[in-house]
């Protein structure tokens, strides 16, 4: 049954339609939001569909006098027996038409609600191929045609080789950042598991705050309508599944003492060390944040790094390298060498000191029949449908980025076939999930920074590479342009006006600019290459357990 | 061929192809209030000076019971009416003869005739009509012919550049040299008013038939009721027109002040500058061409809040259909919903916004955006 028109399409002199918009008024009384989808018709027999950008609501008083003055020049409480005439208009964008005629829409066309099938066809989500779940939206709300949709993403648009990386921005504690990443993450995981093909996938995830990601195997006691909406979309109302939990030895995390033993005891959690004859060579990420404008610090990481040093070359422990540290940091020191100075020395020394002494996660060695690791050794091993959260949560700011740094390289270097020759065979693709993206990558942070090297290097290569970065921070206009701009997709979720004038957001039309301040929890606004449009979705509470810190 | 070429030939003139301009420079209420001076009271029957049952001497302050009108959400104010045309010079055509020439002009108009209603508190469209007119000189039909316009009109309607256009002109009316000193222009334009008079007394007319005003809907036509040509007509037929006009009002936003009377009779002009707020005058009677009317006046607005003390006052008028006084009750009642419809305001849109009640000016806006455009109306000539 063909619907009826909701509005007519109206073109003046001064804002005539173009082949990008279109506007079109309706009654005041007609319910529509922004992103609703409306269907046109257009010449030779075809429509043209657009997503609805803003709806302004314009009567015939000239003023705001002309309000005070209806009212006896300001009786708040007089009601006139006559409504002042007034209607509603919306702008919208143009999404395509369905026999690709470009021409602006004409001046009286009408305009309808589109079916279920024709919004999919008009936002490019019918026919999605690889599909990965990432979300629902809803049309029409709060009218006998409201329709919810699953809106999926190809696959090969966010994890490559197409497209690849995904940005995640918004304020803490509103936008919800981490649980977006953990849902789409648990969809990457259901697809892979039921996929019957040679290309695998593996998640790499960074636990920074509490103990908020370490419980992904734990189910949540969540409510039937959760797992309902689980199943709408697709997807197992379940946990994530292979999930393996490295903590800094030797009980650097909030787990309880119970809950870590607990899992030692299922196999699930392994405390991780760093050796300095395997580990020195990451000793450059504990001076990520370092400015060096003299590349001093580099230099002296160079001579720790030399087999052939005469100062390093000869040693083998962290005791023995804080001594030497210790000896060429004296002023009289016969052996210090002319090209660093003493001062610079003792500079390396006291950030040296500060993150590795009295550190037992700077070890001599690793024993592995008491569940210990290197990460490095670790993330080697990484399988198809593993899911390594590393917990950095309770580390000092300089050995997160120690952390971090080595395992985002040890990962790079997997996947460029550094390690081939151990037997290793890492998974096609593996995912690292990074929260607060800006300690490592902003525009802030020091040229010379070897973790941002890592990052823009993953970012710019990582797609035909099969390393994949889900990055989420608060201030995406913060975060180096180099890394959002090689982002296939980015989620926005709700932020400060502040923000939003931001030069990062001047694609945006002001309204959605705007509803980026208004945007609830559990809400994004969706960027893909396959999507025609900008779309505002809703994702489901997270259906592992979550701890009440 | 072009509309002027076709009546030149048709017509044995000759078209001078002069400048075509819209002619609406002239005041609609003047060229009526020209026609006031032609009033004359007569002393009623019972009641010497007014035009209403109750004889009162002074104003009648309405301001409670218009309060309780609108608490109560009642209405009986539900058709709205009003009539508006465009005018247009669209050439001048030689009608002399013996070798004189003699110019006369060529007048268009669009004619608009709308009627909106109350759904609630919504207008909304009840009707519309539109007419295409054309007046020329009285000369143009040189041996007076019978049915001469009539079949000229025809001939006009049937050719391509209209047909195509879906345009058709309702008449050709005509005006005739006159001994006043009325321009031939101010001549035609009087023609085109007669024939928009006459369409809005036809849908009147209409709504009677179809028994839609009654004592619960009113209809309030805009501008004055004096315009029914009675005096010509015969007995049955004005009753029937007077009938018609039963259930109507005419609210008139502006009005010649030397017009008001007071209890004596004489002309005094503070009966309606110094008229109170929500107050109405007495309702006088007036004899106009055979018709009798009761005629008041009802202030809206604080003087202090208008520019002079007539804005915000409304002139209203109601026709005495059998001659009988009008019910002071009922005039009340009609005053008390007038006041309520001053408000919203058209302020800004329209300078007479204090005297303008919102039904009307949305009923004038309908049937002002029906019309073609200037441009392309004159490019049709």
């Amino acid at each position: 049954m063909k619907r009826k028109p909701i509005g007519r399409v109206i073109a003046t002199e001064r804002t005539p339609t173009t082949i990008d918009r279109f506007q079109f008024w309706t009654n005041a009384e007609e319910k529509l939001r922004a992103f609703d989808v409306v269907k046109v018709e257009h010449i030779d027999g075809s429509f043209s569909y657009g997503v609805v950008e803003n709806i302004s609501h314009i009567t015939d008083a000239q003023s705001f006098l002309t309000g005070f003055i209806s009212s006896d020049f300001g009786n708040p409480e007089l009601e006139a027996p006559t409504l002042r005439f007034g209607m509603n208009y919306a702008e919208a964008s143009v999404s395509f038409n369905d026999r690709a005629i470009e021409t602006p829409v004409l001046n009286n066309a009408a305009v309808f609600r589109a079916e279920r099938d024709e919004i999919l066809f008009a936002l490019g989500l019918d026919r999605v191929q690889n599909p990965i779940a990432c979300g629902a939206l809803k049309m029409y709300a709060g009218t006998p045609d409201e329709i919810n949709l699953p809106v999926r993403f190809n696959s090969k648009f966010v994890l490559g080789p197409e497209g690849a990386h995904l940005n995640i921005s918004g304020i803490s504690g509103l936008a919800s950042k981490t649980s977006y990443a953990m849902f789409l993450l648990k969809s990457i995981q259901d697809r892979y598991l039921d996929a019957r093909s040679d290309e695998t996938c593996a998640f790499v995830i960074f636990n920074v705050k509490g103990r908020d990601l370490m419980a992904l195997h734990r189910a949540d006691e969540s409510d039937a309508e959760v797992q309902k909406e689980y199943r709408a979309l697709g997807l197992r109302p379940k946990p994530f599944e292979r999930v393996k939990y490295f903590v800094p030895f030797p009980s650097g995390t909030y787990l309880s003492r119970d809950d870590r033993e607990d899992y030692e005891r299922e196999g699930l959690l392994t405390r991780f060390k760093y050796t300095y004859e395997d580990d020195r060579e990451s000793l450059e990420m504990l001076f990520a944040d370092v400015d060096d404008p003299t590349q001093t610090m580099e230099s002296i990481i160079g001579k720790v790094i030399d087999e052939n040093d005469p100062n390093f070359g000869v040693i083998n422990s962290w005791g023995e390298f804080l001594e030497e540290l210790d000896e060429l940091s004296q002023k009289s020191s016969a052996r210090s060498s002319n090209e660093i100075s003493v001062l610079s020395w003792r500079k390396f020394k006291r950030i040296i000191n500060k993150a590795i002494r009295k550190d037992s996660m700077f070890a001599e060695r690793v024993v592995d029949n008491q569940n210990e690791c290197r990460l490095a050794s670790a993330l080697k091993t990484i399988s198809p449908n593993d899911v390594f959260v590393i917990d950095i949560a309770k580390l000092s700011t300089d050995k997160q980025a120690f952390v971090f740094g080595d395992a985002v390289k040890t990962i790079h270097n997997l996947k460029l076939g550094d390690y081939d020759d151990e037997g290793v065979k890492p998974p096609s693709k593996i995912i690292i999930f990074i929260d607060e993206l800006n300690k490592y990558a902003s525009k802030d942070t020091p040229k010379s920074s070897p973790i941002l090297r890592l990052i823009l290097d993953v970012t710019e290569r990582g797609r035909s590479l099969g390393v994949i970065l889900f990055g989420a921070e608060q201030f995406r206009s913060n975060i180096h342009a180099r890394v959002t701009g090689n982002c296939s997709t980015h989620a926005y979720g709700r932020t400060s006006a502040l923000e939003t004038n931001a030069p990062d957001y001047r694609m945006l039309p002001s309204t959605y600019k705007n509803m980026l301040t208004r945007l609830e929890q559990g809400e994004y606004l969706i960027q893909n290459p396959i999507f025609r449009s900008l779309l505002r979705i809703k994702f489901p509470r997270p259906i592992y357990k979550q701890f009440n810190d | 061929m072009s509309i002027m070429k076709l009546l030149a030939e048709k017509t044995g003139g000759e078209s001078f192809r002069s400048r075509k301009y819209d002619l609406d420079r002239y005041n609609l209420e003047h060229v009526r209030e020209r026609a006031s001076s032609e009033r004359v009271e007569i002393q009623a029957g019972f009641v010497r000076e007014c035009g209403e049952t109750e004889a009162r001497a002074r104003h009648i302050d309405l301001t409670s019971m218009s309060r309780q009108w609108l608490a109560s959400g009642a209405q009986r104010l539900t058709f709205f009416l009003d009539g508006s045309r465009r005018v247009f010079k669209v050439d001048d055509i030689d009608y002399g003869s013996g070798g004189r020439k003699n110019f006369y002009p060529v007048i268009a108009g669009q004619v608009g005739i709308g009627c909106c209603r109350r759904l609630g508190r919504r207008i909304v469209p009840e009707r519309f009509e539109r007419n295409f007119l054309l007046v020329l000189p009285s000369k143009a039909n040189a041996d007076w012919i019978n049915g001469f316009w009539s079949a000229r009109t025809k001939e006009l309607n049937e050719l391509e550049s209209l047909r195509r256009l879906n345009i058709k002109f309702e008449e050709i009316l005509h005006y005739r040299k006159s001994e006043s000193e009325e321009s031939f222009e101010d001549q035609a334009i009087a023609q085109v008013m007669s024939f928009m008079n006459a369409r809005e007394q036809a849908m009147v007319a209409r709504l009677v038939r179809e028994g839609k005003l009654d004592q619960k809907n009113y209809l309030v036509k805009d501008g004055s009721l004096e315009y029914l040509p009675l005096e010509k007509t015969d007995r049955k037929t004005a009753t029937r027109l007077k009938n018609n006009y039963l259930r109507v009002i005419g609210v008139s936003k502006s009005f010649n002040p030397n017009n008001c009377l007071d209890a004596h009779q004489r002309l005094d002009q503070s009966v309606v500058a110094d008229l109170p707020l929500h107050h109405r005058t007495v309702a006088r009677r007036l004899e106009f061409k055979n018709m009798q009317f009761a005629v008041w006046y009802v202030r809206l607005r604080d003087k202090r809040q208008t520019r002079t003390p007539f804005d915000g006052v409304i002139k209203v008028e109601k026709m005495l259909v059998d001659e009988a006084p009008a019910d002071s009750d009922e005039l009340d009642m009609l005053s008390a919903l007038l006041i309520n419809e001053r408000n919203p305001v058209c302020y800004g849109s329209d300078p007479r916004w204090a005297n303008h009640i919102y039904p009307i000016y949305l009923t004038e806006a309908f049937v002002k955006s029906k019309y073609i455009g200037t441009e392309s109306f004159l490019q049709l000539f």
